[in-house]
């Protein structure tokens, strides 16, 4: 059974004068265990279909399960429930809060799960071990790197088991080394445990880290392609000729 | 786009952020326009308490302007800082200074004036209710009426026209200050600083709630006795403010933060989300506030404690003046009171007399005080006797004696206890006797206790004293002569006949209704001058701190947006929200109420006889005033947090 599922979305921005739309009828399958990546030019909509996939944006039109769960009507308080148990997110800016330690951080979506304290700390001390941030656990965010920011991040989505994780530009602001270091991790957890990962992104060498791509352009998925058993120089070669043929400006 | 229509634009949107200062604005004009008609008003020439009425007001009126003041434009400082974004933004797109300036003015102008013309016509239409408030207080029955006083319009468009210059000043020094970057920076500086705890802030919080408790713990043995001598008092006194307000000081810079952060340490990194808002958001952020709460904290306790104090005297003026004379009225001479009771007869007025003969007696008391000024008047006084056949309802035995009429602030002083060992002594006798207790009750008036008790003792035990009296302490008269008036409704009409008769001016002639009015009408006054100040105060500071607040929820908004996304509703985060304000709100408020407790209870004696009803009505109104500004708070945050996502 798909994970998440996806079946004509539409969104649209503005009012009925003056409408954009956005994303034109999207259809996407998601399986466990999937590491996709979203890929697009700058303004494609990507960053909308990640907020509409992860509840977080409502659509205008179409329906996506998650776990064979349909969230499209449900009401706000519901939705931030089901965010709550089964969504997990990166963004590209950490959203960390700056007054909270790493630990505090990473720990804050079990503490509305009634989870005991005893049995948050064994799940901390594994996901920030498994992530390399067990070290600053008592630092603030203004005192680690953005590597290391990121990392903590990807920590607190990891923490609950959520169902999908999805992760918008998580590389954005890293430099290549930390950004490798960060994906070298997710695929890594991917592999491991099995977590599903959703991610935008626009750089090749990241998105060659995953075992999907999915290219939209104009509000429609443009193109896909599967790395099967190939290896991640030859997958990125796929994904540059890919770009290359979308064309545009390939930001 | 021309200026006109940024300036509307500016407008439209400024009103609905500052609906609060605008209110406050408008109240401080209205109330300060109200204190001046009243002190430009004839009427206020009727008013002859011990306290010249329109010279109070005039001076309590600068003191509002100061509150007022400092107020608009502290709060011109936060609402300019906001704004310098929005200020860079014209310099960028080639606004000179000078018309950025022009478009701030003429928007302030607006603004302001708007709300003092608001002002002064409300203030106009309540200083007849604010006279009647006052004619109320200090139990004046004049009729409340106004006129309109161009010379009150004029005072309060010059002091308000003065204070927008003062305003317009500090806006061209921060716009002519700044460069375009240097304005995009502001907002970022403000910004707080997270950072760990230091050894120096843990000693820091610690020192903080040490010095609070000491200055407490002074203050409650100031006036015990162990204390004498005006300096020595004096140095205690600004010992006690000097440590409680360091010490206030201190505690936001660190005990704060150093309590909190106890608690979170406690937690392990598992933080639950009404801890995550509100501990540690308050932990970093009370630290910069500092100063501001200290100054809010110190200035709102003075005006809680002031109001107290004189709330108490106010409440306890019946019951004082019972204690300086316990009948309606007292004369000293017979012949006088034979005067005062005919012409009560001729008005038809009845009365009932009370006679005691009083004695002075030396008597020693080391074996019932308990402080060590005894020593310094060698552990005796000069008290009253009275026998025990003169005082109904009282009978003691030969070797017993009840003190009675005792004052609040001497026992306090000397530590009196309510029974032990005295000595009376005569000329040549000693009695030794058994002191049985302390009674409230005065028997005689104050010309023959000196707010000493009068000892009360058996007829054989007084009358062998009265044989062998110290003619050197005896006074003019030997006889307390007291006129009741039963019927409560001639009251007045007797006060005017003993009036006439000359006898409020002689020292030993007193009239219970005199002393009430005389103590009501300054001590009204007073109340009614800090209330109004008080509440200026209280009004302008919950301003500030609203304003603080919506800087600082304007600051945590992304945060409110992260935790949306992670999937906590807007309920969860209003909670959190709820919990933080009750902190961020409940904290100064109760260190305010604890200092000012601590002030009121150290000398509340001197003040009047009942300590707890007033002060606890005086606290509780300014709870509720204050919590309003907390409540309208967390209306705005849970706008903010609506909006986040
Ligand atoms: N909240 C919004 N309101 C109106 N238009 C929006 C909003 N968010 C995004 N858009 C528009 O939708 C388009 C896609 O944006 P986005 O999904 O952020 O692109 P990407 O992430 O691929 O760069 C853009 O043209 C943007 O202007
Ligand atoms: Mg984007």
């Amino acid at each position: 059974m798909a994970i998440l599922e996806a079946t004509q979305i539409h969104k649209s921005y503005g009012n009925k004068f003056n409408k954009q739309e956005v994303l034109r009828g999207i259809d996407l399958r998601v399986e466990k265990g999937e590491f996709v990546s979203i890929m697009g030019a700058s303004g494609s909509g990507k960053t909308t279909l990640l907020n509409v996939l992860s509840s977080i944006d409502k659509v205008s039109l179409g329906s996506i399960k998650i776990e064979g769960k349909d969230f499209t009507g449900m009401k706000e308080k519901e939705l931030a429930e089901f965010r709550k148990q089964h969504l997990g997110f990166i963004f590209q800016d950490y959203n960390l809060l700056d007054t909270l330690t790493v630990k505090e951080n990473v720990l804050l979506p079990l503490s509305i799960m009634k989870v005991s304290k005893k049995e948050a700390d064994q799940k901390f001390q594994q996901i920030a071990s498994e992530l390399g941030i067990y070290e600053i656990a008592s630092k603030y965010p203004n005192e680690i790197s953005g590597g290391q920011k990121q990392r903590t991040s990807a920590a607190r989505a990891f923490i609950h088991d959520p169902s999908i994780i999805f992760a918008d530009e998580p590389t954005g602001a890293l430099d290549s080394k930390s950004a490798s270091d960060l994906l070298n991790k997710l695929s890594e957890l991917n592999r491991k445990i099995n977590a599903t990962i959703i991610m935008v992104t626009h750089d090749p060498v990241a998105a060659s880290y995953c075992s999907r791509v999915v290219f939209i352009k104009d509000g429609q998925i443009y193109t896909q392609l599967n790395k099967g058993e190939e290896t991640r120089q030859h997958f990125f070669n796929d994904i540059i000729r890919t770009q290359g043929v979308l064309g545009g400006v390939q930001a | 786009m021309n200026l006109n229509y940024i300036i509307f634009r500016n407008l439209k949107k400024n009103i609905k952020n500052y609906y609060l200062y605008v209110f406050a604005l408008i109240f401080s004009v209205a109330l300060y326009f109200s204190f001046v008609t009243l002190q430009y008003d004839p009427a206020m020439e009727e008013y002859k308490g011990s306290i010249k009425g329109a010279a109070a007001l005039g001076a309590s009126s600068v003191l509002l302007v100061a509150i007022v003041a400092v107020f608009l434009l502290y709060a011109n400082t936060i609402f300019i800082k906001r704004r310098s974004k929005e200020i860079g933004l014209f310099q960028l797109i080639g606004l000179t200074k000078g018309r950025i300036f022009r478009i701030l003015s003429s928007e302030n102008l607006i603004l302001y004036f708007s709300s003092i013309l608001i002002g002064i016509f409300l203030g106009f239409s309540f200083s007849r209710l604010i006279l009647m408030i006052l004619f109320k207080l200090v139990g004046l029955e004049a009729q409340a009426t106004l006129s309109f006083s161009s010379g009150a319009l004029r005072q309060t468009l010059i002091v308000f026209g003065c204070i927008y210059l003062l305003i317009m000043l500090m806006n061209y020094m921060f716009i002519k200050g700044q460069s375009i970057l240097s304005l995009f920076r502001v907002v970022s500086t403000a910004e707080i600083r997270v950072k760990r705890m230091s050894v120096l802030e843990i000693l820091i919080g610690l020192l903080g709630m040490v010095m609070i408790l000491a200055g407490y713990y002074v203050s409650s043995i100031l006036f015990s006795g162990k204390l004498t001598g005006t300096t020595e008092l004096f140095a205690t006194m600004i010992f006690i403010l000097g440590s409680v307000i360091i010490g206030t000081y201190l505690f936001y810079k660190g005990s704060v933060s150093f309590i909190f952060n106890a608690i979170r340490k406690s937690k392990g990194g598992y933080l639950s989300l009404n801890h995550v808002l509100s501990l540690s958001s308050i932990m970093f952020r009370m630290k910069s506030n500092a100063l501001l709460l200290t100054i809010i904290t110190t200035v709102s306790a003075l005006a809680i404690g002031l109001l107290s104090l004189s709330y108490i005297a106010y409440y306890s003026t019946e019951q004082s003046a019972r204690h300086s004379v316990p009948n309606h009225f007292s004369v000293l001479l017979p012949e006088d009171a034979a005067k005062f009771t005919q012409a009560l007869n001729g008005e038809n007025i009845e009365y009932t007399e009370t006679r005691r003969d009083v004695i002075q007696i030396e008597a020693d008391v080391a074996g019932i005080v308990g402080s060590d000024l005894g020593e310094e008047f060698g552990n005796t006084m000069i008290l009253p006797v009275v026998s025990d056949h003169q005082v109904e309802g009282v009978d003691v035995s030969p070797e017993e004696t009840l003190f009675t009429g005792s004052n609040n602030a001497l026992n306090q002083f000397m530590s009196l206890r309510s029974t032990g060992q005295i000595e009376l002594r005569g000329l040549t006798l000693s009695i030794p006797q058994q002191l049985v207790g302390v009674d409230k009750d005065a028997v005689v008036s104050q010309y023959f206790s000196l707010g000493l008790p009068t000892a009360i003792v058996d007829q054989s035990i007084y009358a062998q004293l009265a044989q062998d009296l110290d003619p050197k302490l005896q006074s003019k008269s030997s006889v307390y002569i007291g006129i009741d008036i039963p019927d409560a409704s001639m009251l007045g009409k007797a006060d005017a006949i003993f009036h006439d008769l000359g006898f409020s001016e002689q020292s030993g002639y007193m009239s219970q209704p005199a002393l009430i009015f005389d103590q009501k009408s300054s001590m009204g006054l007073i109340m009614f001058i800090v209330g109004f100040l008080g509440l200026t105060f209280l009004i302008t500071s919950g301003c500030i701190l609203y304003f603080k607040q919506m800087d600082e929820g304007e600051e945590e908004k992304p945060n409110y947006t992260i935790l949306r996304k992670l999937g906590f509703t807007q309920g969860n985060l209003l909670r959190g929200i709820q919990i933080k304000q009750l902190f961020n709100f409940g904290i100064p408020l109760i260190v305010g109420l604890l200092h000012s407790y601590f002030a009121v209870k150290s000398g509340w004696f001197l003040f009047g006889t009942e300590l707890w009803t007033p002060m606890v009505i005086v606290m509780l109104l300014y709870t509720a005033l204050y919590s309003i500004f907390g409540f309208l708070s967390v209306l705005y945050y849970k706008r903010l947090i609506k909006e986040s996502l």
